[in-house]
């Protein structure tokens, strides 16, 4: 009890020293809870661009993207190989074909044409007449220019809740119910604007492949190409569209997003030149690199800051210890042990610490908005290139899914700003007590093992 | 009491030896007022610094009470020097930011006396060496030398030690403040059966001592 009010003494037993003292292992705090703060802000930020990404690995076949393309579709015993593979948690397969109002279906596209579709039907039509080696199977042609209608995409899932594999960022249902995505039956949802356009509602049935689909549920996949699209069991669309066990995209979660590469890389050596394999990993890297600098910026400043904060911590509890080496002396000549000088002066180191912290942690909350922005800064403009590029998608919406991301990382870049969470706080408090305790138990150690009469010495 | 026998003590500065206590050997008896007289550099500090266990020989022996402190570990020691002894410094040597009652507090504390036992002792102590009313709440800094040296002095006998080693305890007072001081710690040796050591270069101190030793050089005559 003593001991520790004469360390809490000694602490304040000269006002200007004292202030001294603090105001250096504040500042040194302050740099070192400020460098944490920002390492800890980055990488959650990193964490939250990588889960908006997602952890999918696109399996599509060989030479086919979207509905371009040629060669051979995937089969269900690719899907089981897939299975087996480790880092899997989860695989969805889904069939992508296009009904054609009239031929396949007496569905309406929602979808007007317009300059982009009038010219890929044109295209589409030129290379049948000059070379039949395109779209023979998904682009019916032949259809007199000017009456030329959209398709409706269809997609035969067997996983609603991978919703990346229906091209959709999220699935809200406005009537009916999901079906069961491992049944047969001749049932589909449909997007709000599909069912719009055809006057359908939910019990309602429209044509495709010639025979009658139920709609059981309608849903708003919140984009208009989306909402212009039929979903149904994988099954179901196989059997109709007769293509028994055919799948034209295997979407794979992985267990983490630190295994999409690896998920990757093992599926492409599986499936060999039967498929290609894409990951967002790639787009996603270049997304994150300029976060990653300032995790590497502020991780080397933290390692700086704590290096030189606990060096000035240790020699300024070495000086405090020092300067008082002779009234060690005389505490030992009149017969108090090695521990209690010890303890005494760690008491005191504790409390300049602790008030220390208290104040470097107020200059630290200040200080990290500013700190941050200003790396945010610098970063962001050594990042252009990489943040300017396109992203890499599967499909269609797959590529508008990449771009939108990027955007949003770039958001990232310019909202970033630290939060202080009581974690980081008590971490910082927790280091500093750490090195306070070292810092001022050795040097105190050290003295006290010294003999009195050499310590007395000392003026 | 006290035997001291061939006790050597050897400094080295680079390549030469300093023997400020060379194959010294005296008897002090139990109760005793002993004075060692020396000018400045004979080496009667040192010869303080070993008897109190502040610093170790190189040779010989201290037998306090039958007990031989040179061969006695670090953790003895420190127990030794809180029960047995009790210092009073030239400089008097006393804890700045403390009272003068904090001061005797402190080697009573180190024996695990209760709170208010260290109170009413301590304030019991410094009347007697006549620090009295508000004075003992003072810190070392607004007294005077000669207050500053009774306050040592009650923080020496706190734990009623059996060996008082007092090294030139009026070397930084006046002569009137000196003679209070002596008279002091020579009463202590009567009523409190405490055997005194004083190391000075005053001659005048000898005049009051049951023994006196002279030391020259390292030797005593």
């Amino acid at each position: 009890m003593d001991t520790l009010n004469r360390g809490i003494r000694d602490a304040f037993r000269n006002s200007i020293r004292t202030f001294g003292i603090v105001l250096i292992l504040a500042v040194a705090i302050a740099m070192t809870l400020v460098m944490f703060m920002a390492l800890k802000t980055v990488e959650s930020k990193i964490e939250s661009v990588k889960s908006s990404i997602g952890n999918y690995v696109t399996v599509s076949p060989a030479g086919i993207h979207g509905f371009e393309g040629g060669g051979e579709l995937l089969t269900s015993s690719d899907i089981d190989s897939i299975k087996t593979m480790s880092n899997v948690k989860g695989v969805t397969s889904t069939l992508n074909d296009r009904l054609r109002n009239g031929d396949d279906t007496n569905l309406e596209s929602a979808i007007e044409p317009g300059s982009f579709g009038n010219r890929q039907q044109e295209r589409s039509g030129d290379s049948s007449s000059g070379n039949t080696s395109q779209n023979e199977n998904n682009n019916p042609n032949g259809q007199p220019q000017g009456e030329f209608k959209m398709p409706v995409m269809v997609v035969g899932t067997d996983d609603l809740s991978i919703t990346a594999s229906l091209n959709v960022s999220e699935l809200n249902i406005t009537s009916g119910e999901k079906f069961d995505a491992a049944s047969e039956e001749a049932v589909a949802m449909i997007g709000t604007k599909l069912a719009e356009k055809n006057n359908l509602s939910v019990g309602s049935t429209f044509q495709a492949y010639g025979q009658n689909v139920k709609v059981v549920g309608i849903f708003d996949g919140g984009n208009d190409f989306a909402n212009n699209s039929v979903v149904m069991p994988i099954k179901t669309l196989q059997k109709l569209s007769a293509q028994e066990g055919q799948i034209n995209s295997i979407i794979v979660e992985a267990t983490s997003i630190d295994s999409v590469s690896t998920l990757e890389t093992d599926i492409k050596s599986k499936l060999g030149n039967k498929a290609d394999v894409v990951s967002q990993q790639d787009s996603s890297n270049q997304a994150i690199q300029p976060l990653e600098n300032i995790k590497s910026i502020s991780f080397y400043s933290l390692i700086g800051a704590l290096i030189s904060g606990s060096i000035i911590l240790f020699l300024t509890m070495l000086m405090v210890v020092r300067e008082r080496k002779r009234e060690i002396g005389v505490l030992k000549a009149i017969g108090s042990s090695n521990a209690g000088i010890m303890a005494q002066f760690s008491v005191e180191a504790l409390v300049l610490t602790i008030t220390s912290s208290v104040v470097g942690i107020i200059i630290g909350v200040f200080m990290s908005n500013p700190v941050l922005n200003m790396l945010v800064k610098n970063a962001a403009t050594g990042g252009e290139g990489p943040l300017g590029r396109p992203g890499q998608g599967g499909a269609g919406m797959m590529m508008r899914f990449g771009e939108g991301m990027m955007s949003g990382a770039r958001n990232v870049l310019n909202n970033l700003s630290a939060t202080v969470g009581w974690e980081i706080i008590l971490y910082g408090l927790l280091a500093a007590i750490v090195i306070a305790i070292i810092g001022s138990a050795v040097p105190a150690y050290i003295i006290a093992k010294v003999r009195p009469a050499e310590a007395m010495r000392a003026e | 009491m006290l035997k001291v026998k061939n006790l050597t003590k050897i400094f080295h500065q680079g390549d030469k030896e300093i023997i400020p206590v060379n194959d010294i050997s005296f008897n002090v008896p139990k109760g005793d007022f002993a004075v060692i007289l020396g000018k400045s550099g004979s080496g009667k500090s040192t010869l303080l610094s070993l008897i109190g266990a502040l610093d170790k020989p190189d040779e010989g022996s201290i037998e306090i009470d039958g007990e031989d402190i040179t061969k006695m570990g670090d953790n003895k020691l420190i127990s030794y020097r809180r029960d047995k002894i009790g210092f009073v410094f030239q400089n008097y040597s006393l804890i700045p930011n403390l009272t003068a009652q904090e001061n005797v507090m402190i080697p009573m504390e180190f024996i695990g006396i209760s709170l208010k036992a260290r109170k009413d002792s301590s304030s019991r102590l410094l009347d007697r060496v006549g620090i009295t009313g508000d004075t003992q709440n003072r810190k070392p800094g607004r007294l005077s030398g000669g207050e500053q040296q009774r306050v040592a002095i009650a923080r020496a006998v706190a734990n009623k030690p059996k060996l008082i080693l007092a090294d030139e305890p009026t070397g930084n007072l006046d002569s009137k403040t000196s003679k209070i001081i002596i008279d002091l710690l020579k009463e202590l040796s009567k009523t409190e059966k405490m055997t005194i050591i004083v190391v000075t270069h005053d001659e005048q101190i000898t005049r009051l001592a049951d023994k006196t030793f002279r030391i020259t050089d390292g030797k005593i005559s």
